[in-house]
């Protein structure tokens, strides 16, 4: 946050934009918090319009826009994806681009390659072909991710594997940090199931991994398992459970990884500005849309955003006003809050679920004796 | 260390200490809500800080505490403690309470 011109506003830069390419997904994963339309067809039938892409960008760096991820859906199913990739190289922004793979074609990966500081992440579910294609709902996807990560190496870059956790595959935890040793990835992120859209529903089928469990989970990733391999390794919890060391020693390199909610906004595949991709699922979460909507009316004046920016972290409820770490988190994830609750200042699931059963941290807790 | 700094140091009785397992611990202000994060040496001068002591016995003690301190680490110390104090964390002798 910086003072605006006139020194009394607060200014918020749009840094980042989520680009939530496609309404539909070459795969179907059982966990999605998107829920894309599943198509099994060799594009995507549902996607943003490149016109539409270009001015958004148009709009946005002027507003401070320095970096976009695309993301899906699956981003690398959008027919235009080169020409998409093109335009952010052309403006010289950072890309980011969160895939499952199985599309990433050499030709697609070298132009990504091709743009500065490009990160990747792709999904992986297991080291196990079974258990991957259980979770993603294909058969034979494994191969095709296997693949889209060697053509990703092929041409310089270094992926992160993300593996999202549930109840089948936290065996396959220390075998995937094998495999991605093995194909040369970057890095290793541990994704906690969400319940949100599809993942709502495995935590009601009971797929989802205990939170006694999952707190276990993040220690030993943080003080045995990472200790195996020279691969960063990040375990995506909130800040609560992470040891201080890993957060703000510069050493360890991994930082804090909050959200940055202050200065994103989420592009839906039809254009609609949203609080990340939660507009999908929660239409009172979309703010406009960019055929018809001036960005910088939607980012400064949007009720929503203003609240959010009004209210973060001061208005948080539940164990989020007791945490001590709550200027860093922020709530850990305003848009799977609101999802849960509707409710802009509920407090995480995660923490709160944990708190539930005596195993917040009590020394990042506010008054102690409120652990009981 | 400066004369200028040369004065004691005395931690804001106010704040909290929540040292964790691993050695590293939280500072935190309930005045204000503000937390801030103490790294095992961070940990050791706020101990010091608790009971008031003159600026360059703070560098000395954190000398005496380890046997492979940095060349700089009386530049480090200093910093370190000039920014507790303009963080509120702590105050030289002759500050009032704010």
């Amino acid at each position: 946050m910086t003072a605006n011109s006139a020194g009394t506003k607060p200014f918020y830069p749009i840094a980042e934009l989520y680009f939530y390419l496609t309404a539909d997904c070459n795969l179907n994963c059982r966990h999605c918090w998107i829920e894309p339309r599943h198509l099994a067809a060799s594009a995507s039938s549902s996607c943003l319009d490149p016109a539409l892409f270009v001015k958004i960008i148009d709009q946005a760096v002027p507003l401070g826009l320095n970096r976009v991820k695309f993301t899906g859906g699956e981003p690398l199913f959008h027919p235009r994806i080169e020409d998409l990739i093109d335009v952010v190289k052309k403006r010289g922004l950072r890309l980011t681009v969160e895939t499952n793979g199985t599309l990433c074609t050499r030709e697609i990966a070298e132009k990504i390659a091709s743009v500065d500081n490009a990160f990747v992440s792709v999904s992986l579910d297991a080291a196990n072909p079974e258990i991957h294609e259980w979770i993603r709902g294909k058969k034979g996807c494994f191969a095709e991710t296997l693949t889209g990560i060697r053509n990703l190496t092929g041409a310089g870059l270094h992926p992160q594997i993300i593996m999202t956790l549930m109840k089948r595959n936290p065996g396959e935890m220390e075998r995937v940090v094998r495999l991605a040793e093995s194909l040369k990835a970057g890095s290793v992120k541990f994704n906690v199931l969400q319940p949100t859209a599809r993942g709502e529903r495995m935590f009601a089928e009971g797929q989802a991994v205990d939170i006694a469990d999952l707190i276990a989970l993040g220690k030993w990733v943080e003080e045995d398992l990472s200790k195996t391999t020279i691969l960063p390794l990040y375990y995506d919890q909130p800040p609560a459970f992470r040891s201080l060391e890993s957060m703000f020693n510069p050493q360890s390199g991994l930082g804090c990884h909050t959200c940055g909610i202050f200065t994103i906004l989420g592009v839906l595949a039809g254009g609609s500005y949203a609080l990340c991709g939660i507009g999908e699922t929660v239409p009172e979460m979309v703010f406009g849309n960019a055929a018809r909507d001036s960005l910088r009316d939607v980012w400064e004046n949007s009720p929503v955003l203003n609240d959010i920016r009004s209210g973060l972290p001061a208005r948080l409820e539940g164990v989020c006003a007791e945490c001590l770490l709550k200027n860093v988190c922020l709530g850990s994830c305003i848009a799977q809050n609101y999802y849960s609750r509707h409710n802009l200042w509920a407090p995480h699931w995660y923490c709160e679920e944990a708190h539930r059963h005596g195993l917040f941290p009590e020394t990042r807790l506010r008054q102690t004796e409120t652990i009981k | 260390m400066s004369e200028s700094l040369d004065t004691k140091i005395t931690a804001n009785p106010l704040i909290v200490l929540r040292e964790e397992f691993d050695d590293w611990a939280l500072l935190f202000n309930p005045d204000t809500g503000n937390t801030f994060a103490l790294n095992p040496m961070g940990v050791f001068i706020w101990k010091i800080l608790e009971q008031g002591e003159l600026s360059s016995a703070i560098t000395r003690k954190v000398c005496e505490s380890t046997q492979d301190a940095p060349p700089d680490a009386e530049k480090q110390v200093e910093d370190f403690v000039l920014e507790i104090v303009r963080l509120g964390l702590a105050r030289k002798e002759g500050e009032r309470d704010s």
